[in-house]
């Protein structure tokens, strides 16, 4: 048997290719000047170690503590520092997928591609496995294509389903258990996410290095509008 | 759709349909000379000829669906020829969606009335097909024929004919009619006849529970692959309410530059996805499907441009008339269209086939292949598409064993990901392999055999393992680094995420849902 040497774990090649012949420019050029994350730490392709007992989550701003992001407990590498509390993390830290229904666990699915008018009105706020809708990372250019948050960003409405919804129950929840270290701060406000995507999320531009990493992330449809390269 | 009918005012939603003056008098006649039993008898079997009708659709849209490279170029870099490729993938989903819609909501009359749909080996046997039932004459299409023959063919002036004779608009006031028919419409209108009759009663429609019938949960009208851009966009700019960013503002963002081919308001009844337990949900969705496919009846003039209240939602017909009207070749077409709606001006900016040809926008795919038409190395490749396709239906006829409490997830595990995320890729990269002679492989969705029921999850994973073992044949036979051993790889990654087997080939995946338990009664 051969074996098939490219990894697909999350991005099958297939997801990049077309048929198509003939010279067309490269996707996204010009990109943006002058690049607005220069101040960022580069987009993580490989998340972190997480802090014991915590959950995962689907993007950045969504972390229920210290620590919890991309970035994990090692924290950035220009500072050597983790994130101060929740919803302050640098992106997911559930296993990245790019589809919809493909999420391990609860509150890990992103949302905006594929799924009903409720799912997208609720991104990463699902159930349990195989009930979340779409890619993570949630990028900044996603957004929702059913239900009241249609046309609208899908990272956005993540941050505000977090905010007043996810975290408030989530916080009970670690305060009432025993796994969390009385070390971490658990609270009832939010932190701000980092500065340049607090508005927006992560953005695809930051994600793929300023274009030069496309394969850092995928997320589905052949429409072209996702936002994160396609599957053509 | 059939006859005439008033838009009522805003309201909960729309009434049922009220009959045309031929309608009521074949109902007065249905009532005079047949009998409860008759009526039932006839109800059962044009209901499954529906769903078998609202199936065979299917196939044909989705063939031509995967012919179309839609997004060969990034936003910024759209043109005209590349736009119109896209707007038509989208359109062209967007029907294919609601195709999925109509044989759920037939299937979930039937159920309802204690009779299982049946789908699992009911696709087309061969193209050209006729629609089951359907009219073998009808009108004249741009080469001057007149047979009702549905093809498996890529995106072609032609190929959109074919798809308005599927959805062409009944006449106003037109007969009912349960064979030979001319237009689903009246299919669907001797349906309702049937269900107007006296002879049944709201108890009729509770022999299957509403409760484990299709969910209204597990449908929604858009995703990602029916919207397309209007023309150029910012690939890079922040989905709205992002404030503006700080680098030129040249293009408007992706989510600005969408546009929606369906809309969530383009339905009869309280949702778009019925469940049934009344004589008026049967008729609710009836509506649902005639006027989103053939458009909502207009008061003494016929079929209507649109479909919803808002009136942003094409017809079927519509949609795919004013695509075909983009094309050049639509300013000289003697094809005979519908009076109403009135056909539209030719669109701009014109599109010539070769166009989108030279541009391999539009795969040069063959046309009606089959497995037997392609090379051997190649047929268990083909055939697996036929397999996968067989098991959606079967995973479909399941929804309706499954207990409701756990519909959603086995809808998510099974339906959605064998759709998105099996078939979908799956198409997509066979659709790169090369034929020899110009042309690349297509798609089939044949009749496979995959066993009973109750082993067709077994019968899925032997034609998996088959194409798993010709894609990886064939990657042997080419550079280990190419692009085609990296496309024969990926055949056999999708073949074995369908089944998890051989084991080890997509590593951390989670197989199809087995529906064998569903069905070892």
């Amino acid at each position: 048997m051969t074996k098939h040497a490219p990894d697909h774990s999350s991005t099958p090649s297939v997801l990049h290719q077309t048929v198509r012949a003939g010279a067309l420019p490269a996707p996204g050029v010009p990109t943006p000047r002058p690049f607005p994350y220069a101040d960022s730490p580069p987009f993580p392709a490989t998340i972190g170690p997480q802090p014991a007992g915590m959950p995962l989550h689907a993007c950045m701003g969504l972390n229920s503590c210290q620590g919890s992001d991309r970035f994990g407990t090692r924290g950035r590498p220009d500072t050597g520092q983790p994130n101060a509390c929740a919803g302050q993390g640098y992106c997911a830290t559930a296993t990245d997928h790019t589809c919809h229904v493909q999420n391990h666990c609860r509150n890990q699915g992103g949302c905006g591609l594929y799924g009903t008018a409720e799912e997208m009105d609720n991104p990463g706020n699902n159930a349990c496995q195989s009930l979340g809708s779409c890619a993570t990372p949630i990028n900044a250019e996603r957004f929702s294509t059913n239900g009241p948050n249609q046309g609208k960003s899908v990272w956005a409405r993540a941050r505000a389903v977090f905010e007043h919804g996810v975290w408030p129950e989530l916080r009970q929840e670690l305060l009432s258990g025993q796994t969390v270290s009385a070390a971490q701060p658990l609270p009832e406000t939010l932190g701000l996410p980092p500065a340049p995507f607090a508005q927006t999320g992560p953005t695809y531009l930051w994600i793929s290095d300023d274009n030069g990493a496309r394969d850092n992330m995928t997320a589905c449809g052949a429409s072209g509008l996702s936002g994160a390269g396609g599957c053509s | 759709m059939a006859g005439a009918a008033h838009r009522a005012l805003p309201a909960q939603h729309d009434p049922a349909t009220r009959l045309t003056p031929a309608e009521r008098k074949f109902v007065a006649w249905l009532n005079a000379h047949k009998t409860r039993d008759q009526v039932l008898a006839e109800l059962e079997a044009n209901l499954q000829v529906a769903v078998e009708v609202e199936l065979a659709t299917i196939p044909i849209y989705l063939f031509t669906y995967y012919s179309i490279q839609r997004d060969a170029a990034s936003g910024e870099a759209i043109d005209p020829v590349q736009a119109f490729a896209n707007k038509a993938g989208g359109v062209i989903m967007s029907v294919a969606v609601e195709e999925m819609l109509h044989m759920s909501l037939s299937a979930n009359v039937m159920y309802a009335m204690g009779w299982a749909p049946q789908i699992y080996g009911k696709a087309p046997a061969a193209y050209p097909t006729p629609l089951p039932s359907h009219n073998p004459v009808g009108p004249r299409g741009p080469n001057g024929e007149t047979a009702e023959l549905i093809p498996l063919s890529r995106l072609t002036f032609e190929q959109l004919w074919h798809f308005l004779q599927i959805e062409y608009p009944e006449p106003l006031d037109a007969p009912p009619q349960d064979r030979d028919w001319q237009t689903i419409g009246q299919l669907y209108s001797y349906v309702r006849c049937l269900l107007r009759t006296d002879w049944l009663s709201d108890a009729d429609f509770q022999r299957g529970a509403a409760a484990a019938a299709i969910q209204p949960y597990n449908y929604s009208p858009n995703n990602v692959d029916t919207l397309y851009p209007t023309g150029k966009f910012d690939p890079w700019k922040p989905a709205p309410p992002a404030p503006r960013p700080g680098w030129s503002d040249s293009y408007p963002s992706a989510a600005a530059a969408a546009d929606y081919t369906n809309r969530a308001d383009s339905h009869a009844g309280a949702s778009q996805l019925l469940c049934i337990s009344t004589r008026e949900d049967a008729l609710l969705a009836i509506d649902t499907i005639c006027d989103q496919g053939e458009g909502y009846p207009v008061p003494n003039l016929g079929a209507g441009a649109d479909d919803d209240p808002s009136k942003r939602e094409q017809s079927h017909y519509v949609k795919f008339l004013k695509l075909q009207a983009q094309f050049a070749a639509y300013g000289a077409t003697t094809e005979t269209l519908a009076d109403e709606p009135s056909p539209p001006p030719p669109q701009l900016p014109a599109i010539m086939q070769d166009q989108l040809d030279q541009a391999q926008l539009v795969i040069a795919f063959p046309d009606n292949p089959t497995t037997d038409s392609y090379p051997p190395e190649l047929q268990p490749i083909a055939r697996f598409c036929s397999a996968c396709f067989q098991y959606m239906l079967i995973l479909t006829e399941t929804v309706y064993r499954v207990p409701p409490a756990g519909q959603k997830l086995f809808f998510n595990e099974g339906l959605h990901r064998s759709m998105i995320w099996v078939l979908d890729k799956y198409i997509r990269t066979i659709r790169e392999i090369p034929l020899g002679n110009g042309q690349f492989m297509a798609p089939v969705f044949e009749n496979l055999d995959l066993g009973e029921r109750k082993d067709s999850f077994a019968g899925l994973t032997r034609f998996g393992v088959e194409a798993v073992n010709a894609a990886q044949a064939l990657a042997n036979t080419v550079p280990p680094n190419s692009s085609m051993a990296t496309i024969y790889g990926d055949v056999a990654y999708y073949a074995a995420l369908a089944t998890g087997t051989p084991a080890g080939l997509a590593p951390g995946k989670r197989p199809l849902v087995d529906v064998r338990p569903y069905w070892s009664e």
